[in-house]
Parts: structure tokens; C-alpha cells; sequence
């Protein structure tokens, strides 16, 4: 076996182990989505019935109740490896980190792309966008920000699993690394929802892509040593 | 189960023409923050040994396991398996390596089966010969019945039993077992000591920490005695005290030492 095909044994053993682990403890994950719909519902409510306003924010809505619901997922997909020791363990088999890093990163984006994509009917219903026209550059804006947010999310979530505090430092190390691909995420929906009138659909997409590419070459370099004790 | 091969025997420097040895420390520290779990241990263990890990609570025994494991680098000093420099190929060792810590590692939400495929997965095991050789660790264990179970709904016993099957699995050639005996039951006592017995007849090294010296003391060939972090008494056979690199080592890491 090629040691490139080893590795992507090892990453989908990982992901679909994360993947099973997520399904089954259902309350978990419902609950996450949940929780970032309620948020989409409290924006709504605090910027008040105006439709407009409401349609023109939902861009920005929609990419911050991702953010917040995100956290959330790649913390308890790391959670999963701090339960009973099972981290040191995976750290112990003989496969390569970056192998285990892809495939943690797998399944984080496999989960955000889950949840953006039920959030996005929430989104045009609530603030009453309608999607339909829009619907494959959206999800192209989705699933490069899904990418981008698990290679960012598994490598911190990687550090700060270990610390008592991993609730507070997670999203003060995420967030600011984060805003490009927040900024890109929003102005990339915005364009694809508005017809994308002044042809900067694929600029904020390039950029997307240019930011998962960045962070994932981090991500799989470090996150070897984040697994040393 | 594909294996990296970078030597023909185990070798150590200055050893040759004698028995190889499977562990060979020298001067071997671990500092945590300014306490020394261990201090400057310096010995041999040879191939196909089974050695006792003795000492009281703090004595250093799971630090020099999870030394060996891989699981922290030592803070000074140097570390052979197999005569592989740990330090430097970490990712070799893990390859002949297991280790049987207190936490069993298990996912609560994946069934014993799952866990153990997941495991043979990682071990570098086909799915068609894995699947194989995890019903056989699972009968192997008693866990056979219970392979359709969520690891989250055993008790502590089983789950270490699920962490012995998993060692099966890795098929490894230095096990290293951290109170193997607690949480076990009986029948699970009797089968930690059929395995070390089993090990020891297949030429397989383990190093095993316990506070049951007298039911360890049946199956070791030999005992190494820590407390605070330093070695104080090595008897039996296959297991020898080596020179220290610098004399200074253990007064170095001791004077350290919070009392």
C-alpha cells in the first residue's frame, strides 16, 4: 500500500468514525443546529419586520450563525478524542498526524457543510430571500467555507482540547483567523442571492479557496505537534 | 500489517555478540514544570523479557511507560526500543509499541467492534484480514457477545478488556501495561496473566507497572524498583542497571525535585 493511500485509509477511517459518533449521539448535533437557527431568529427579531433590511443582512446573518454553530461542531468533534484518553491513543498508532489531521478536518467540514446547508432554507424563509435562482454558487460559497472553517477549527481545537478553558480560548483563537473567510463567505452570498451584477461572485470564491488552501497546508504541518504532550 | 524493517536484529551500541535488548535507557528524565517524575534512569531490558515496573504511587512508573509509549519526549537523556532512537523515530516505534494506559481510549458512541476495526485500521490492517483478526482479539478477551455493544454501555472491566483486545490487534513487539489487574474482575485477572503468559512464550518484551508485586512476580523474569523518579533496585533476570552518560544526570533532575 502507497503511503498516499494509506493516508486516505487512515483520514476516512477517522472521518467516519467522527461521522458515526456524530450521528448517534443525535442530541448533540440537533442541538448545535438548533442553536444557530435560534440565533438567526434573534437577529431577526433585533433588526426588527423591516423585509429589506432583513434580506440585505442575511448574508451576514447567515455566515455569523455559522461561525457560532461551527464552534461549537469542531469543539465536540474534539471532545469525542478528549473523552477517556482516546486522543493519546490516536496519537499513538503508527499513521502519519497529517493523515489524521486531513481526516479530522473531514469530518469537520463534512458537519459545517451539514449545517449551512440547513441553515440556508432557514435563512429564506425568516428574512424571506429566495434562493432558488442562487442555489449552486451558494452552495459553492458553503462548502469552501466549510473547508476553510474545519482546517482552521481542527487545528485549534487540536490546542486547546487539552486546556480547562477550551470553551473561551477556542473562539478567541478561531475568530480572528477567521475574518477573511468570513468577509469572502458574506460577500460571496451576497453576490450569488443579488445576481451577482458586478461579476465578483468568482473573486470572493478565489479567495475562499485561497484561504482553505493556506490553512490546511498550516493545519497539517502543526497539527503533529499540537498531539505531543 | 505493513512494518518498517531498518535493521536486521535489535541492536544497541556496545552490545554486540550479547543478548539484544528491547529497551535501553540512559540518564532518561521527565520534568513536569519543576518536578522530576523522573530522574536520570539508566537501564536495560533485553528481548523476549517480561520485567516488573514496581514502586510506590509517584514513583515514576507510568512516566517511564508512557516514556516508551511515545507519549511524552523525555526532558533529557536518551531512549532506545529495539535499538530505534525513540527521539528520533517516534513513528517507528509506534509501529512495534502498545501501550495499556489507565484511560482506555474508547469511543463511547462506536460499538466494540467498531472501536476495534477502527484500531486495526490504524495498525495498518486490510479490511478483509483486520475484520479477521478483531473477532479473534474479541473471543480472545470474552468480549465475543457483547461485539454489537456501544463501548459507552460497558463497565470499567470491559473497557479494559476492549483496550487488551486492541493490543492484540496491534501485534506489537514491546507491550507496555499500567496496572493491568485493576478494575478487573476474576476471570479478567486470569486473562491478563494468560496473555503475559502468552506474550512471553511468542518472545514478546512487557514492561508492566503494578502494585500486585506478588501476582506480577509469577510471570517477570525480572523487576525494576522506582521511587521518586529514580531507580533503586533492579533484580532477576534480562533487566540491568546501564552506566549513566554523566554522573550528573539524576543529581540534576532531583535537585529539582519540589519536597
Amino acid at each position: 500500500m502507497s503511503e498516499l493511500r494509506r493516508a486516505a485509509t487512515v483520514a476516512v477511517a477517522i472521518a467516519r468514525k467522527d461521522a458515526l459518533s456524530e450521528l448517534r449521539g443525535r442530541q448533540a448535533a440537533g442541538s448545535t443546529i438548533f442553536f444557530a437557527a435560534l440565533v438567526l431568529l434573534l437577529f431577526g427579531f433585533a433588526l426588527g419586520p423591516d423585509s429589506r433590511r432583513l434580506a440585505d443582512a442575511a448574508p451576514g446573518l447567515l455566515w455569523l450563525a455559522i461561525v457560532f454553530g461551527g464552534l461549537l461542531t469542531v469543539s465536540r468533534l474534539h471532545q469525542l478524542e478528549a473523552d477517556d484518553g482516546a486522543l493519546e491513543q490516536l496519537a499513538l498508532y503508527p499513521v502519519d498526524r497529517r493523515a489524521v489531521y486531513a481526516g479530522k478536518a473531514l469530518a469537520g467540514a463534512a458537519a459545517m457543510l451539514v449545517l449551512g446547508a440547513l441553515l440556508l432554507p432557514v435563512v429564506a424563509i425568516l428574512y424571506a430571500v429566495p434562493i432558488g435562482a442562487a442555489w449552486l454558487p451558494l452552495v459553492a460559497a458553503l462548502l469552501l467555507g466549510a473547508i476553510g472553517f474545519a482546517a482552521v477549527g481542527t487545528a485549534y481545537a487540536g490546542l486547546t482540547v487539552k486546556l480547562r478553558a477550551r470553551e473561551v480560548m477556542l473562539p478567541l483563537l478561531m475568530l480572528p483567523i477567521l475574518a477573511p473567510l468570513l468577509l469572502a463567505g458574506v460577500r460571496a452570498t451576497a453576490a450569488a442571492l443579488g445576481g451577482d451584477p458586478l461579476g465578483e461572485l468568482a473573486s470572493w470564491l478565489q479567495l475562499l479557496v485561497a484561504f482553505d488552501v493556506i490553512m490546511l497546508v498550516v493545519g497539517a504541518g502543526t497539527y503533529g505537534f499540537l498531539l505531543e504532550d | 500489517m505493513p512494518q518498517t524493517t531498518i535493521y536486521v536484529a535489535p541492536r544497541f551500541p556496545g552490545t554486540l555478540g550479547t543478548t539484544p535488548l528491547a529497551v535501553a535507557t540512559v540518564d532518561l528524565s521527565r520534568l513536569f514544570g519543576r518536578s522530576a517524575a523522573l530522574a536520570g534512569v539508566s537501564v536495560n531490558v533485553e528481548v523476549g523479557r517480561t520485567v516488573a515496573l514496581l514502586g510506590p504511587n509517584g514513583a515514576g512508573k507510568t512516566t517511564l511507560l508512557r516514556l516508551c509509549a511515545t507519549a511524552i519526549r523525555p526532558s533529557f537523556g536518551s531512549l532506545a526500543i529495539d535499538g530505534i532512537d525513540a527521539l528520533r523515530h517516534p513513528e517507528l516505534i509506534r509501529e512495534r509499541v502498545a501501550y495499556l494506559s489507565h484511560a482506555t481510549g474508547h469511543y463511547d458512541d462506536l460499538t466494540a467492534s467498531e472501536n476495534l476495526r477502527f484500531a486495526a485500521t490504524m495498525f495498518g490492517w486490510g479490511a478483509a484480514e483486520g475484520a479477521a483478526v478483531c473477532d479473534e482479539a474479541l473471543a480472545g478477551v470474552g468480549l465475543d457477545a457483547v461485539a454489537g455493544d456501544r463501548a459507552g454501555t460497558f463497565s470499567a472491566g470491559m473497557r479494559k478488556r476492549l483496550a487488551l483486545a486492541r493490543m492484540l490487534v496491534a501485534r506489537p513487539s514491546l507491550v507496555l501495561l499500567d496496572e493491568p489487574h485493576a478494575a478487573l474482575d476474576d476471570e479478567g485477572m486470569r486473562l491478563v496473566d494468560r496473555l503475559l503468559g502468552q506474550w512471553h512464550e511468542a518472545g514478546v518484551t512487557v514492561l508492566v507497572a503494578s502494585h500486585q508485586a506478588e501476582r506480577i512476580a509469577g510471570a517477570a523474569d525480572g523487576s525494576i524498583r522506582l521511587d521518586g523518579g529514580l531507580v533503586v533496585e533492579v533484580s532477576g533476570a534480562g533487566v540491568t542497571l546501564a552506566a549513566p552518560a554523566t554522573s550528573l544526570a539524576p543529581q540534576v533532575a532531583t535537585s529539582r525535585v519540589d519536597r
